[in-house]
């Protein structure tokens, strides 16, 4: 090997090696502060004697463990509730986000300076406060019930469905858009001819998928007074039957679960 | 007679942009089959969508059956639009929707926004739409998602779409680019077919000679904005073509 | 003659856009869906007059009573150290979470799962059960377990991450180009190694994005977990919310919209700063 060519090899281990250690440098940074974070919460947060031994907080587990078959029957009316209010509230979240993405989609926004942020404004002010918060909102607005369940899961749907919806826009293919004016088409007709068609299926999809996470969301809107599987839930915990518990649980489980399946069969069938 | 009169076209997208066509000026009879070659940024493509102002010129004169239609209001322009059949280069078809609509959608220049939401064209559309997919031999296809199709088919679409308008000019960009040669051939056939049976003049932009020889009887020669060439298919000649071409690099 | 006149000799044929049964499928569907909306309304007993007057209800609700937010408040030192801890909070479930995350979402897909037959479906449901029990309930379980403090908040995080960051993760993974995991699996290599060299190279930077991304989600609902006892800021709003000091309640919603924007940014950049080291 020559001297040049070893030098050139030595550069090049030099660069790996900094890189490895650079690496490894961020992996010890966020396990340092991991632990940092752990000491200040965890540790002295916690009420040791509170949890006692290893084997109380197994048989506190234990308690849990068992699923109460008396309480089944009662939860099809709750499940029934919690459905319809993610339905609803999913529908009214769809209504509520057209104007949103109108404003938010850059290729078709009336004034993009202004209308654009507040699109976006809009948005992430529905995504970044939580369900719960809503929920809380709604119920001292429109009072204990379902209404308030509804709105809440609406609002919360806005952010994440305009925002799709409108990327869905704008990556539009304006081809079919050419093609409707030159056969003489006005806006409206190019409208419903070539951007309607090519965005209904990502909207549908989109839709649908956050009507699945919606049931989930609305699964525990009862904390908060706004029925459903929620308030058993807040119910069997209060009167300590833990295996009620668990059988909440797995109910809301199957429901997800149902939500995946009917949000899978009809997103294939729309794309 | 021309049926189309086009003089001192010229076309600049933006103000301080450089000039894409620099004053052409031809006319199209009833009889013709027009093609437009020339080097790829000579403007042939902006040319083909200025006569229905799918692209605005700056200044110049496009008189169509005796209208001037620059300058016509968004009204009129549809009506003059509906009157233009164009195919393009990539079908420009909505894939998600079925042949039918998308050949039923070459009728939205004549109706209501109504009919155009509900879709409720009527029967004499409906009977024409199935006699021109009969035409172009998609008979067997009505019902399909246009997406499901072949290029060849696709085009075919697209070429029934232009004639659900009833034209008085087809405008052809680039039909056969996305193609393979053969398919290419029968498409090109098939509109000179349909051209002559119907008597629509064509006015087609094509990158390939040699096609643009076999089909066409009237060429023009576009290089950098500029007509080069404009006569009878006969006349170009090897010469000729290496003037439109000599800037083309390669 | 024009192309209508040529047409018009051609006999009249008939079309008809209703088809039997596709059209019966998808009207029936359509009008299923209509009347389940309808009786839900009904059987919610949702009062629609309320939900007219619900907007100048709220309009009124804002300016009086939560208006103006009591900004001295959340600016406290208990306050900040709250929101400190809320940070924390969300960092540890999401690390804690990713890192039980990666094994899951290895085994969890499909093309190069170790074994199809059992540790796929094991994955494939830890990760859809803890992402179908809602946070707050995770929240609530730990409590009720250990007792408050942030150490259940950490946990139910813990879970809720595990099952955010394992679908996004195997979903990544199916995604793969399968080419560079059969030249390593060709050379001899472990599974591990056919996972260190074939797999991870090419989902590295899209798990990073997912991390930032799940670190994001794991705030927000760090803001709530709290409401439960689970430590954190949401105690503050419970606190407030029961007290019914709305001028309190508005200016915390406000500051944790303040924190999620930040952190939103924060995550923005960081993921176009990921993906542009790709």
């Amino acid at each position: 090997m020559t001297a040049a060519a070893s030098a050139s090899l030595d550069r090049y281990m030099a660069a790996r090696g900094r890189n490895r250690r650079r690496r490894w440098l961020i992996y010890l940074a966020m396990a340092v502060a991991a632990i940092w974070c752990l000491n200040d919460t965890v540790v002295a947060d916690t009420d040791w004697e509170r949890i006692g031994s290893l084997g109380a907080i197994l048989s506190a587990v234990g308690e849990f463990i068992g699923i109460d078959w008396g309480l089944v029957p009662n939860l099809w009316q709750p499940a029934l509730e919690t459905i319809m209010v993610a339905t609803l509230g999913t529908l009214l979240g769809v209504i509520t986000c057209i104007p949103a993405i109108w404003f938010g989609a850059m290729n078709i926004t009336p004034y993009a300076p202004v209308t654009y942020p507040l699109a976006r404004l809009m948005m992430t002010l529905s995504r970044s406060i939580h369900e719960i918060v809503w929920a809380l909102f709604f119920v001292a607005a429109v009072g204990l019930g379902a209404l308030a369940g509804v709105l809440a899961i609406a609002v919360r749907s806005v952010g994440f469905i305009a925002k799709m919806s409108a990327e869905a826009i704008e990556d539009l293919d304006p081809k079919p858009v050419e093609a409707i004016r030159a056969v003489g088409g006005n806006d409206f007709q190019v409208f419903l001819y070539a951007i309607l068609p090519q965005v209904l299926p990502a909207m549908i999809s989109v839709i649908i998928f956050e009507w699945e996470i919606n049931i989930r969301r609305s699964s525990i809107l009862g904390l908060v007074g706004a029925g459903g599987l929620g308030l058993v839930f807040f119910r069997q915990l209060n009167t300590f039957n833990h295996p009620g518990v668990t059988t909440v649980i797995a109910a809301i489980l199957v429901l997800v679960l149902l939500g995946e399946i009917v949000s899978h069969y009809v997103r294939k069938a729309v794309i | 007679m021309p049926i189309l009169t086009v003089r001192d076209l010229r076309v600049r997208y933006s103000a301080s942009g450089p000039e894409i066509l620099k004053g052409v000026s031809f006319d199209v009879a009833e009889e013709d089959f027009f093609a437009i070659i020339g080097p790829s940024g000579a403007g042939k493509s902006t040319l083909i969508r200025c006569i229905n102002r799918l692209v605005e010129p700056t200044s110049g004169e496009i008189v169509l059956y005796g209208e001037n239609i620059l300058g016509l209001g968004t009204r009129d322009l549809r009506r003059v639009r509906r009157g233009i059949g164009m195919i393009f280069q990539e079908f420009n078809l909505v894939d998600r929707m079925s042949v039918m609509d998308n050949v039923l959608s070459g009728r939205l220049g004549y109706v209501g926004n109504m009919t155009a939401l509900l879709r409720l064209f009527s029967k004499a559309d409906v009977s024409r739409a199935l006699t021109v997919l009969d035409r172009v031999g998609l008979s067997d296809h009505v019902d399909k998602r246009a997406d499901e199709l072949s290029g060849g088919q696709r085009q075919r679409v697209g070429i029934a779409r232009a004639l659900m308008q009833d034209p008085k000019l087809l405008l052809l960009d680039e039909p056969t680019s996305s193609l393979d040669p053969k398919i290419a051939r029968e498409i090109l056939g098939m509109i000179k077919e349909i051209a002559r049976e119907f008597g629509v003049p064509v006015l087609c932009n094509i990158h390939d000679v040699q096609l643009a020889m076999e089909f066409c009887n009237k060429i023009i020669g576009l290089q950098d904005g500029v007509k080069m060439f404009d006569g009878p298919t006969e006349t170009m000649n090897k010469e000729r073509l290496d003037e439109i071409y000599a800037m083309e690099v390669l | 003659m024009t192309v209508s006149q040529s047409i018009a000799g051609a006999p009249v044929r008939e079309w008809s856009r209703i088809k039997y049964p596709q059209s019966l499928y998808r009207w029936g569907g359509i009008m299923l869906a209509l009347m389940f909306l309808g009786y839900s309304i009904a059987y919610l007993n949702i009062p629609l007059e309320r939900f007219i007057g619900m907007f100048g209800r709220v309009g009124t609700l804002i300016t009086d009573r939560y208006y103006p937010p009591d900004i001295e408040y959340v600016l406290d030192k208990g306050y900040l150290a709250t929101v400190l801890d809320t940070i924390r909070m969300a960092y540890l479930g999401a690390l804690f979470g990713m890192l039980m995350a990666l094994p899951l979402g290895w085994f969890g897909a499909y093309n190069v799962t170790p074994s199809r037959r059992f540790l796929y479906p094991v994955a494939r449901f830890l990760t859809m059960g803890t992402r179908a029990v809602h946070e707050t309930i995770w929240a609530i379980l730990f409590v009720t377990i250990l007792g408050f403090g942030m150490m259940a908040g950490v946990l139910a995080l813990t879970m809720f991450c595990i099952g955010f960051a394992g679908k996004l993760f195997s979903e990544e993974v199916e995604g793969i180009n399968m080419g560079p995991v059969e030249a390593i699996r060709a050379t001899g290599a472990s599974q591990l190694s056919v996972m260190v060299y074939g797999v991870f190279p090419q989902v590295r930077v899209a798990f990073t994005g997912i991390a930032i991304y799940t670190w994001d989600v794991a705030f927000r609902a760090a803001t709530v977990v709290g409401f439960f006892g689970a430590g954190g800021m949401g105690w503050y709003l419970k606190r407030n919310v029961l007290q019914i000091e709305t001028n309190r309640v508005a200016a915390i919603l406000l500051s944790i919209i303040v924190l999620v924007l930040v952190s939103e940014g924060i995550s923005a950049w960081a993921r176009a700063r990921v993906a542009r080291a790709k």
